[in-house]
Order: structure tokens, then C-alpha cells, then sequence
């Protein structure tokens, strides 16, 4: 991996037949790998052995050899936190990947388009009527694409939407739903309410159980897979709008196209976990460093990075000390420094291509 | 010293120059027979002297509100309190004991503990109750528009009783303060004297200040650590420091033999008995899960009902060590602390009977 890091990588992954056949199968085979140490790894110790014993009596009939409190760690406490960090973290990864092309911005996040804030007000909406997790969930996801529709609506100049309108809109919107919940916050009282709304603000998977991987799993595995789908036009869109047009590419539909499975994603990301930043930015960066900006290969090495990444976060998150350290503080204590010796070390060469 | 004196006189022509209706209607009221001057000096090592007791209080910090009552024996004074105070006295038997507390103007801050400068000035209050170390933007807006502002630490048993003192003085009721704090100390001596009996193993004991959205538990270093470990429990949250969140795995990692659910959120004991994760906990096999009881204030922080906590809880954690009689208790207290004798429904209501009646030892605490 290191000499593909060195900056001779210049052009779109051209590696050799073989090395692609590694990328293929050793990316998600690595995903696995980590999402099993996951659920190996905690404050209470299950020991290593029993963990894959555990994990095989789930299909194979084996005579527990473990206490049922071990199984129940490992099946109901770890499992559904592993998958949501997989499901977060891919999507918010993927999310920007998308709209970094889209915009042609390598500065582009999930949150320019509003629609994380929208999310967040959603959610804190929900905390501080002191609604059940259905709700926040609910409240979450109908907020988030409430701020894409008004992101379309502000952006829409004589039936077109172009992307200089199109940021705007989205920094408006977001500046406006981070008011809204910086209201929420001010009305919040401050000893049962606030402290709930500001734990949930900074991103945690700390709450995650079955019922919950629901929500961010529908707008994941749907969004996502259309995204993958789209995966070669994405090239094509991010040619610029002229070009693309020019190639027979209807500019306007796919790109909103793209932009509703994004925000789908991101509200469902937010919904289970709060604001946790910084994946979307890193992890597409950290593809493009290895890959090359080519989306047909970045895509789909962006969304399983972006799954193992955050699930060694959360794992650091929830593992490290007895108290729960915040997702979204690990993301940047651990990503922004990462990035910056990465950037320097390839000087920004996965996007002179680009 | 000398240099606040200066300081001191501008407040006091300031309050001179700017008094308006408070200090109008102060002129009218007759003059009582206690017009010493009275000098008190906060935990911030501020002094500050009224010409009389103080008639008119604003408190900030949650917890004042009801300690004030308490050591006035009455609500008259307070003109303004947090509303987060408010909300444990309405529907909550303080609002009983004193009605006319709920209605006391809420309106005193802008966000948490930021004062609303201008609406505490409209209520012209001769001094005002604030946090004292959570840094000056809470304190400073006042001092520069002239108030009197009594600055308070949080945290042990030793400043819970400064604040008894220092509220017993600004009112001019120093005996009545000395009285609660008498009752506190003895009842602390009396505690640790039994708790020197104890032989068998300690429990360990888990206070869930949150449990619904987080799960935040106290630490070392806490007013709750402090009385888990005077009744002769073990904190198995000592290892962090303050208040901390922490997940389900770390809980059941700790395997607490008592659990107690605080009173800042709406949890109760059957989040903790309905967690599937939980079922070989020992609190839970045991059934020693218990939400903390809510009288004239909440009683997980330090106030002024807090020996009556340390009680229920000693004989929770050791039924056969503590033999105290606890409803009696708070028959008798109430009266000490409020001029005022609970009903059995009322005792109840502050015992949480409802949520705790099926948990281990409480039959101890229910009316026979």
C-alpha cells in the first residue's frame, strides 16, 4: 500500500490484473476481518475463541460452550453496533465520494447540502419533546429531506439548478437548521433535555440495537446500491455540466438523482448517530490517494474503506476507556491529522487527474 | 481585601443611583427590627453587606431554590427562580408544602445558567444566588449592573453546608440554619459510627445519573460516590473520575449488586430489568434496583433532605446493619425542615413506592 501512496500513482487505477483482483476480493474480505475483531473487542472480556464459537452457533447447531451473558454481548450488544458503524460509516463515506464528484469540489461533504443539519434538528426536535427513538429516528429522516427540498426549491432558476445556485442554497439551508437547533439547544432545559440533545449532537452509535439498523439500513443498502449503479455517468457528470451534456448525459435528472440518494443516506446515518463528521471527507480522500479518482473502482473502495474505518473508530470509541468517548471527536482527533501527513505525503496527486 | 472596597462602594452607589421600584418599595415597607447591617462572605471569597436581611432572592443554581425554602421555612422570599427549579417544586410536594412557590417568576436566565440581567433586575432583588466556578459570564453581568451576587461551589457535603450557613445568614435566620446542619452532621456521625459494624462484604453500587438517551454514571469524586461509600458500598464507577458515559457492556463488565436511577431523566427500574443484556446482573437477579426518591428536591445531589437519602440507602445496602425507621424520619424532618407533616400518600409519592414496591428490602419502607 505504500508505494501506491508515494505519489507515482498519476493515472486512474491502472495496476495490474492481479493487483485488481486483490482490491476486489481483499477490500471486503478485510471488512470482515474487521467487523469479527470488532465483536472480539470490549470493555467486558468474551474470550476470543468463544466470540467465533458464538458467531458460528448463530447458523451451525454447537453446544454452547459460553455463558448465555457472553452470547448475548457479542449477538445483541456488539452485532448491531458493528453493523450500524458499517452502514454509517460506508454511507457517509460514499456520500461524500458522490457529492465531492458532483460538485467537483474536493472540499464538498455530506453537509453542504443541508441536509445533516436538517437531520439534526430533526433528531434534537424529537429529544426535546422527549419522544421515543421511533420518532427521533422518524423526525430525523423527515427533516433531512425536508432541507433537500428546500435546498431544490432555492436553487431552481428558470427550471434549471446550477451548482453555483445549488451550494448556496445548500450553505443557506444548512446555516439555517444549525440556528434552528442552536433554538433548540437555548430552550432546552438544561438538566434533563440538554444533556441528551448535545450526547446526540456529537455522534454516537452508543444505543444501537436491532430495530435501529432498520432505518439506516433502507436508505444505505437503497441509496447506495443506486449510487453504484450510476457509478460510470458519476464520471461523465464530473467532466463539468457542458461536457456532459455534450456526451448525450441528461445533466439535471442525474444529478438529482444522485443528490436524493445522498441525502436519503446522510438522514438515515444521522438518524442512528448523531452528527459524525469528517468520514465523508476523509475516507474519499484517503480512496482517491490509493485508487485514483476513476469512480467505477473509487465507489465501491470509498463505501467499504469508509465501513471499516468508522467501525475501528467505534470500537476505539466504545473499548478504549470505561467512559464512551464521542464518535464525532474520535473522527476528527484521528482523521484530521491522518489526512494532513497523507496529503502531504502525495501533495494532492489523486486529484490532478481528476 | 482593599482592593474590592472601592469596588463595593461604586455597587453601593450604583444601587443608590439606579434603585428604582425595589428600592421605592423598600423605603415604604416599615422598617422591622432587624436593621444590623449583615455581612456574609460567598465561597468565591467575595464579601458583600446588606443594611438588613435580604428580602427579596433570586436564585440560579437548581438546587438553591428549595434549600432556601427550607431555610427560611418558607417561599416568600424567592422572586425568581432557574426553571429547572420550578419544575421540582410543581407537582412535586414541595409545591404542597409551599404553594405560593409556584408561582415565583422563571424567568432569570437566557440559556442554562447565563443570567437574564434585565428581567432579574425588573424583579429588584437584594441579592442574587450564582454558581461561583463556572466561570465569570455568569456572574459578571450581574456585579456590573450593580446587584449583590452570592457565589456558590458545587460538589461535597462540606459546601452544602457552607451554603446552609451562608443562606441562614443572608435571611437572618442563622439559628434555624444551624439547626439543619446539626441535624446533617449528627446524622452523618451516627451513620459512619454503625457503618463501623459492618463485617459482611460491601455491596457494590452503581447511580445512574441518566440512563434513557445515555447512560451517564457517577464517578469518583462525585456527591454520589461520597455517600455510596459512607454507608459502606463500593463505587464500581470509581475508576472514572466525575460524571462519565459509559455503555451497556462496561455496566455489565462492572456487574453492580445495586443499582440506583437518578432522578434526571425519566428512567425507572424496568428499563434496567427489560434490558435483555442485563438479566444475569446481579442487581437485576436480586431485584436491587431502585429509583432514587424525590422530596423537597431530587435526592441524588447534595440538598437539604440529603441524611434521609443517606438512610434509605444504608439500609438498602445493609438491611440487617440499619435499622432506621424511615418514614418516621421523614415525618420528623419535614417538620425541621419545613414546618410540615406529610401524609402517608405524600411519603409514598417522595419514596417512589410505585416504582420501587416489588424491589428487595423495600417492604421496609412501605406503610404497614
Amino acid at each position: 500500500m505504500s508505494v501506491l501512496l508515494t505519489g507515482e500513482q498519476r493515472k486512474p487505477f491502472s495496476g495490474s490484473q492481479t493487483a485488481r483482483w486483490l482490491l476486489a476480493g481483499g477490500l471486503p474480505l478485510m471488512v470482515v476481518a474487521v467487523g469479527i475483531a470488532a465483536l472480539g473487542i470490549g470493555r467486558y472480556s468474551v474470550p476470543p475463541e468463544q466470540v467465533y464459537r458464538i458467531l458460528l452457533a448463530t447458523v451451525l447447531p454447537i453446544e454452547p460452550t459460553w455463558s448465555e451473558t457472553d452470547a448475548r454481548v457479542v449477538i445483541l450488544l456488539r452485532g448491531p453496533r458493528v453493523i450500524l458503524s458499517m452502514l454509517v460509516g460506508g454511507g457517509l463515506a460514499l456520500s461524500g465520494a458522490v457529492l465531492q464528484g458532483v460538485f467537483r469540489n474536493p472540499l464538498v461533504g455530506p453537509q453542504i447540502l443541508g441536509v445533516s443539519s436538517g437531520a439534526a434538528f430533526g433528531g434534537a426536535l424529537a429529544i426535546l419533546f422527549g419522544l421515543g427513538w421511533v420518532f427521533l429516528v422518524g423526525s430525523a429522516l423527515a427533516c433531512g429531506i425536508l432541507a433537500l427540498v428546500i435546498v431544490y426549491a432555492m436553487s431552481l432558476v428558470d427550471g434549471r439548478t446550477p451548482i453555483l445556485m445549488l451550494v448556496l442554497a445548500g450553505v443557506v439551508t444548512s446555516a439555517f437548521f444549525t440556528a434552528l437547533v442552536s433554538v433548540l439547544t437555548y430552550v432546552a432545559d438544561p438538566y434533563s433535555r440538554l444533556p441528551a440533545i448535545v450526547f446526540w449532537l456529537m455522534g454516537s452509535l452508543a444505543t444501537a440495537t436491532y430495530p435501529r439498523v432498520v432505518p439506516a439500513a433502507l436508505p444505505v443498502l437503497i441509496g447506495g446500491g443506486l449510487i453504484l449503479l450510476l457509478r460510470w455517468r458519476l464520471n461523465i457528470l464530473s467532466l463539468g455540466e457542458e461536457e456532459a451534456a455534450a456526451l448525450g448525459v441528461r445533466v439535471q435528472p442525474l444529478r438529482w438523482l444522485l443528490l436524493v440518494a445522498v441525502a436519503a443516506i446522510v438522514a438515515g446515518a444521522v438518524a442512528v448517530s448523531g452528527v459524525v463528521g469528517w468520514v465523508g471527507l476523509v475516507v474519499p480522500h484517503l480512496a482517491r490517494m490509493w485508487v485514483g479518482p476513476d469512480h467505477r473502482v473509487l465507489l465501491p473502495v470509498t463505501l467499504l474503506l469508509g465501513a471499516a474505518y468508522l467501525t475501528i473508530i467505534d470500537t476505539l470509541a466504545r473499548s478504549l476507556t470505561p467512559a464512551e468517548i464521542p464518535l464525532g471527536i474520535l473522527t476528527a482527533l484521528v482523521g484530521a491529522p491522518v489526512f494532513f501527513v497523507l496529503l502531504r505525503r502525495t501533495r494532492g496527486r489523486g486529484w490532478v487527474d481528476a | 481585601m482593599f482592593r474590592r472596597l472601592p469596588f463595593a462602594l461604586t455597587l453601593l452607589t450604583l444601587l443608590a443611583a439606579c434603585g428604582g421600584q425595589s428600592a421605592a418599595d423598600e423605603t415604604v415597607a416599615p422598617i422591622t427590627a432587624q436593621t444590623a447591617a449583615i455581612t456574609v462572605t460567598d465561597q468565591r471569597n467575595t464579601t458583600l453587606t446588606l443594611n438588613q436581611p435580604a428580602e427579596r432572592i433570586v436564585t440560579i443554581p437548581i438546587p438553591a431554590a428549595a434549600l432556601m425554602m427550607a431555610v427560611d421555612g418558607s417561599a416568600e422570599r424567592l422572586v425568581g427562580i432557574h426553571p429547572s427549579s420550578a419544575q421540582a417544586i410543581e407537582g412535586e410536594i414541595l409545591g404542597e408544602i409551599f404553594p405560593e412557590a409556584r408561582t415565583i417568576a422563571r424567568d432569570v436566565v437566557s440559556e442554562g445558567f447565563a443570567p437574564n440581567v434585565e428581567s432579574i433586575l425588573a424583579l429588584g432583588p437584594d441579592v442574587v444566588i450564582q454558581w461561583g466556578n463556572r466561570g465569570s459570564d455568569l456572574i459578571e453581568p450581574l456585579e456590573n449592573v450593580g446587584l449583590n451576587v452570592v457565589g456558590l461551589y458545587y460538589g461535597t457535603q462540606e459546601d452544602l453546608e457552607t451554603w446552609i450557613t451562608l443562606f441562614g445568614n443572608l435571611i437572618g435566620k442563622p439559628e434555624r440554619a444551624a439547626r439543619i446542619i446539626d441535624w446533617q452532621r449528627n446524622s452523618l456521625a451516627e451513620i459512619r459510627m454503625q457503618a463501623e459494624m459492618i463485617t459482611d462484604e460491601r455491596p457494590s453500587i452503581l447511580y445512574f445519573n441518566r440512563l434513557r438517551d445515555e447512560m451517564r454514571v457517577a464517578g469518583s469524586s462525585t456527591y454520589n460516590d461520597f455517600y455510596i461509600q459512607l454507608v459502606g458500598g463500593v463505587n464500581p464507577a470509581a475508576e472514572i473520575t466525575d460524571f462519565a458515559t459509559v455503555n451497556a457492556e462496561q455496566v455489565l463488565a462492572w456487574n453492580p449488586d445495586i443499582i440506583l436511577i437518578g432522578n434526571f431523566d425519566d428512567a425507572t427500574p424496568d428499563d434496567v430489568y427489560q434490558n435483555p443484556l442485563w438479566q444475569d446482573m446481579r442487581a437485576v437477579v436480586n431485584q436491587r434496583v431502585y429509583k432514587v426518591p424525590l422530596g423537597g428536591y431530587r435526592w441524588d445531589p447534595p440538598n437539604q433532605e440529603s441524611p434521609l437519602l443517606w438512610r434509605w440507602l444504608a439500609v438498602l445496602a445493609f438491611p440487617d446493619v440499619y435499622l432506621f425507621d424511615l418514614r418516621a424520619d421523614i415525618r420528623a424532618n419535614y417538620q425541621l425542615l419545613y414546618d410540615y407533616t406529610p401524609t402517608d400518600a405524600q411519603i409514598d409519592q417522595i419514596l417512589h413506592i410505585d416504582l420501587n414496591r416489588e424491589a428487595a428490602t423495600y417492604e421496609r419502607f412501605i406503610n404497614r
